[in-house]
């Protein structure tokens, strides 16, 4: 009995510790001023996200979360991050007014107090939770699960999948070709040094580029 | 035993925090960083629900997956559209002043 209770509230610590890496990671990727450390500290409250379902024992979950979250999304809000030097310079960033922050305060705020209300005040189930199946008849369950009844739904998935694929791609080359001006050799101070000695007008870049390599100063 | 409205208490106050993100916020990385956290409180909500029933079914975990596969999609399709807005307005920030010829403003 007394080993049952000590359990009991080890786990409870568990999750309150769990609770407050999150909840304090979350805040920091909101608004830690640097936009890279912003990401990471994402990244790690991702991971610690998988200890609530360690504790809700879904392994497969812990896994997949670890694995899209911390390996997939956070690496892919970093390498935009990366593509885009103006975004890693925070002095560049414009910050919220006062205002708009405590309108948003008042907003989210509200949402958690009536998320709070609803958390504690409405008879949601008292039940204890249920263990669920081994881990091995855990996965197999959730095949089954997944790909016996419900197939229909994981292609769909698929296919909302593909479709965010082609339409990025889509995005990304329509931006090539809706780019309002062209690169000229001026951007580039090396090549504008060129261009002046060469004396050649201010034709797209890999035309002035040749341009100037072949009128070079010999 | 861990209630589970401490559950649900932790996912609902990500939800908010992720709200407060995407309204207060002008920078596109932190917007898109917002959505991540409150699909994050979403799913831990889920998986508590299926856990604490009567019979246990994978319902929540397999609309977990679904979520976070969702997500991984919008996730790239909201960076493109950053690079995009990007490349055209030279800034990841919005409501900075623009011209009508797409540069913004030194």
């Amino acid at each position: 009995m007394m080993m049952q209770g000590a359990e009991v509230l080890l786990e409870q610590a568990e999750f309150i510790g769990v609770a407050v890496i999150v909840l304090v990671l979350a805040y920091l990727a909101l608004e830690h001023k640097e936009i890279t450390y912003a990401v990471f500290f994402f990244g790690f409250m991702a991971a610690a996200v998988a200890g609530f379902y360690l504790l809700l024992e879904a392994p497969f979950l812990v896994g997949l979360q670890i694995a899209v979250y911390t390996g997939g999304i956070s690496a892919l809000i970093i390498f935009g991050v990366l593509l885009l030097p103006r975004a890693q310079d925070s002095s560049l960033e414009i910050f919220q007014t006062a205002r708009r922050r405590r309108f948003g305060l008042l907003l989210s705020g509200a949402v958690m107090l009536l998320s709070a209300i609803l958390a504690f005040f409405y008879p949601w189930s008292d039940l204890p939770p249920v263990s669920p199946p081994e881990l091995a008849q855990s996965l197999q369950g959730l095949a089954a699960w997944l790909w016996s009844g419900h197939g229909i739904y994981v292609e769909m998935v698929a296919l909302i999948m593909l479709t965010a694929l082609v339409g990025s791609v889509a995005i990304l080359k329509m931006m090539k070709a809706e780019e309002l001006r062209p690169l000229t050799t001026e951007s580039h101070p090396e090549s504008a040094g060129k261009k002046d000695e060469s004396g050649s007008s201010s034709a797209p870049q890999t035309e002035t580029g040749e341009g100037a390599k072949e009128a070079g100063p010999e | 035993m861990i209630p589970l409205s401490w559950y649900l208490i932790v996912a609902f106050m990500l939800i908010g925090l992720g709200a407060y993100g995407m309204i207060t916020k002008r920078n596109l990385i932190r917007i898109i960083i917002g959505a991540e956290i409150m699909a994050n409180g979403v799913n831990i909500a889920l998986v508590a629900f299926s856990v604490y029933t009567e019979v246990f079914t994978f319902t929540g975990q397999s609309l977990v997956i679904i979520v976070i596969a969702v997500t991984a999609a919008h996730t790239a399709l909201a960076m493109a559209l950053m690079l995009m807005y990007n490349a055209r307005y030279s800034t990841v920030d919005l409501g900075e002043p623009v011209v009508s010829e797409g540069r913004r403003h030194e």
